[in-house]
């Protein structure tokens, strides 16, 4: 019986030396997920009810905590419309237009389920605290609170991969808790240079039931820019950047 | 009429073969993202439509004076839109080419602009130097920019559109900081005007020399502008956009143009110059719904437009003038009224405070891809206005269509009571490639 009741103290005692630090883990699968600075390749596809669906290819550059530019590459409608986000400065540059106009994370500049938030994500440990982290089984549950009013989810609930500590499924909510989309993140590729990270990310929403939204990765590699490429002024030549 | 037939049937081919539906995989071809050093682009557009005309208006009388066109009058316009680009090193060519054909009342006509046509060198992520045909669009209002020092004026009804731009030659120079000034951005414009080169922008035979000064400072766009040169008065302007809340923005523009020269016509036909110093300021808040409503709403005073009593001198003498046509037969007046509309009374809204309201909503009732709009210009001078609702879908990859109408409202004497037209019905298929 003194053994096991020492056996059990022991536990106790040694259990805080193994919790989990929640912030460090968040850091950790926001350096799995991408490097700090990195250009990408993606496409967007938003499917219909009917199956019917819309595809866009964006080609986007991070650079540091909140630096981040993109532009369309397809189809020819959205071509060479670009969007810069510097900070919780958001911008949309659209060619006839000829001049950028400043917008929100909450809208989206394609329609569907992605928003501008998805599409121009900085890293989860920028925009949010943890709340809450918790294991069950074989994945981590976090909790994470935004840091400020500006952040298009006030909550978000993300279940990551215990090994490999990459996502799996992230519930995007309200500040009341109300569902807004869900994130399922799938099929992890290698795409070299030490980036091994889910290449499809499925979303679906309450708000446009039966609709879905797809982002395909490719081509994700680490790249430094100058912090020039993230200005106003230089919106209408980011396919320039692209080698 | 079988030209805009045959267009009309190829932009039908176009829209069967863009509707595609969902495999069960997603794929992502490596060789969609290859980099070409060329690019051709553009778009292909039929836009009919019709007009339903306002016999008493004086702008009608001085158009139309010599025919009789009935109630309605009708427009099939063909537009194409053509891009190309060619990038080698640090240098590309760029040209944005537009042509028309159009079947009017006039008949057949059409016309090929080069809107845009330039070599670029970009030394640098920091430096762009600009040579050619451009334009700048400069200004942060969205129905009237009178920050515009060395662009076309735009239509606020149709903001959004393309527009020719001047022969200019420009750079880019841009800094990036830490701290509350993040980008500091420079662009010097030298502009010649010569006969044949850029003689539309004012005086000929002179240089101008024009610059904009770029800030984010205190996340607020801050831009600092002026004209300088002898084919315009010395100009200077300033603008700002900043979000209040993520959702709220705000906007606004000045400009002082010293010593405007405007011409003004009274209800006898004597024509008088005189000079003075305008100002004309802009200010706009724009406005996102948590359901996805748009609100734009913009105040713009015209420092260089016409007062209401001008306006209506205007107005009389075109109709005394019309008088004078139909007892005698002498035209002489009312080309008299035209000649000095050119420029003045004929500049969209060519008076002195306004009002713009946008509203539009973004996938109603979870119907992706539609987008219904209202807009409204409201000439807070005479209290006349005019009033757009439209439809826009663009559910179809690469296609946009949009169904548009227009009533002008107003009494006589008042800027949209005189249009020659009280409503306009326009369709627009456009096909971008």
């Amino acid at each position: 019986m003194k053994k096991i009741l020492v056996f059990l103290f022991a536990l106790l005692i040694a259990a805080p030396a193994y919790a989990v630090d929640g912030t460090q883990l968040l850091k950790q699968i926001d350096r799995n997920l991408n490097p700090e600075s990195y250009e990408l390749y993606r496409k967007l596809i938003n499917v219909e009810p009917n199956g019917r669906k819309m595809e866009y290819t964006f080609f986007s550059v991070k650079k540091g905590l909140d630096k981040l530019a993109g532009v369309f590459l397809a189809p020819a409608s959205e071509k060479g419309r670009s969007t810069l986000r510097l900070g919780e400065n958001m911008w949309l540059y659209i060619p006839n237009v000829g001049k950028p106009v400043r917008i929100t994370s909450l809208q989206s500049v394609i329609g569907g389920v992605f928003n501008n938030a998805d599409i121009l994500s900085l890293d989860y440990a920028a925009e949010y605290d943890v709340e809450k982290v918790e294991e069950k089984g074989n994945e981590y549950y976090l909790q994470l609170k935004a840091k400020t009013k500006t952040v298009a989810y006030d909550r978000l609930n993300l279940w990551a991969d215990e090994n490999k500590k990459l996502p799996v499924k992230i519930e995007c909510l309200t500040e009341a808790g109300m569902l807004i989309k869900t994130l399922y993140f799938k099929e992890v590729k290698d795409f070299g240079g030490g980036i091994v990270r889910p290449s499809v990310i499925e979303t679906d929403s309450p708000l446009y039931k039966g609709y879905k939204s797809i982002m395909i990765f490719a081509k994700i590699q680490q790249r430094d820019f100058k912090d020039e490429v993230f200005t106003l002024t230089f919106m209408p030549k980011l396919e320039s950047l692209r080698k | 009429m079988g030209k805009l037939r045959t267009l009309l049937a190829v932009l039908v081919a176009l829209l069967i073969s863009s509707v595609s539906f969902a495999d069960e995989e997603y794929k992502f071809d490596i060789s969609e993202i290859e980099k070409k050093p060329y690019h051709i682009g553009g778009y292909v557009e039929f836009r009919p439509a019709i007009f339903w005309l306002d016999n008493n208006a004086a702008l009608y009388k001085l158009r139309f004076f010599n025919r009789d066109e009935g109630k309605t009058i009708e427009e099939y316009n063909g537009n194409l839109q053509l891009e190309g680009s060619y990038e080698k090193g640090i240098a590309r060519v760029f040209a944005l080419v537009n042509g028309n054909l159009t079947y009017s009342y006039q008949g057949w006509s059409d016309s090929l602009n080069l809107f845009e046509g330039t070599l670029s060198l970009k030394p640098s992520n920091s430096l762009a130097i600009d040579l050619g045909k451009k334009t700048q669009k400069w200004g942060k209002g969205y129905a009237w920019n009178p920050v515009a020092f060395v662009d076309r004026p735009k239509d606020p009804e149709e903001p959004d559109l393309a527009r020719e731009g001047f022969w200019m030659a420009s750079a880019d120079y841009i800094k990036s900081f830490n701290g509350p000034l993040k980008t500091l951005s420079l662009t010097p414009v030298i502009l010649p005007v010569y006969e044949h080169i850029n003689d539309e922008f004012g005086k000929i035979n002179e240089f101008n020399f024009a610059g904009k000064l770029y800030l984010l400072l205190y996340d607020t766009d801050i831009d600092l502008m002026f004209l300088v040169g002898g084919s315009k008065t010395t100009r200077f302007g300033l603008d700002f956009s900043r979000n209040i809340t993520t959702n709220f923005e705000i906007h606004g523009e000045f400009a002082y143009i010293n010593n405007f020269k405007q011409r003004t016509i009274d209800e006898q036909g004597n024509v008088s110059e005189s000079k003075s110093d305008a100002k004309s300021y802009l200010l706009g808040v724009r406005y996102l719904t948590k359901t996805d409503t748009t609100f734009i709403l913009e105040y713009y005073h015209n420092g260089t437009g016409y007062t209401k009593d001008e306006i209506k001198d205007f107005f009389s003498f075109i109709n005394k003038s019309y008088e004078t046509y139909l007892s005698s037969g002498n035209q002489a007046p009312l080309m008299k009224a035209q000649n000095v509309a050119e420029g003045n009374y004929s500049r969209v809204n060519p008076m002195k405070d306004y009002l713009y309201l946008r509203v539009s909503q973004k996938d109603p009732f979870n119907l992706l891809y539609w987008t219904p709009a209202l807009t409204g210009i409201l000439n807070l001078n005479d209290g006349s206005f005019s009033f757009s609702p439209e439809l826009t879908y663009t559910g179809i990859t690469n296609l946009e269509l949009r169904l548009k109408g227009t009533a002008n409202v107003g009494q006589t004497g008042d800027e949209y009571g005189e249009k020659p037209g009280d409503y306009r019905l326009e369709l627009r298929v456009r096909y971008y490639f």
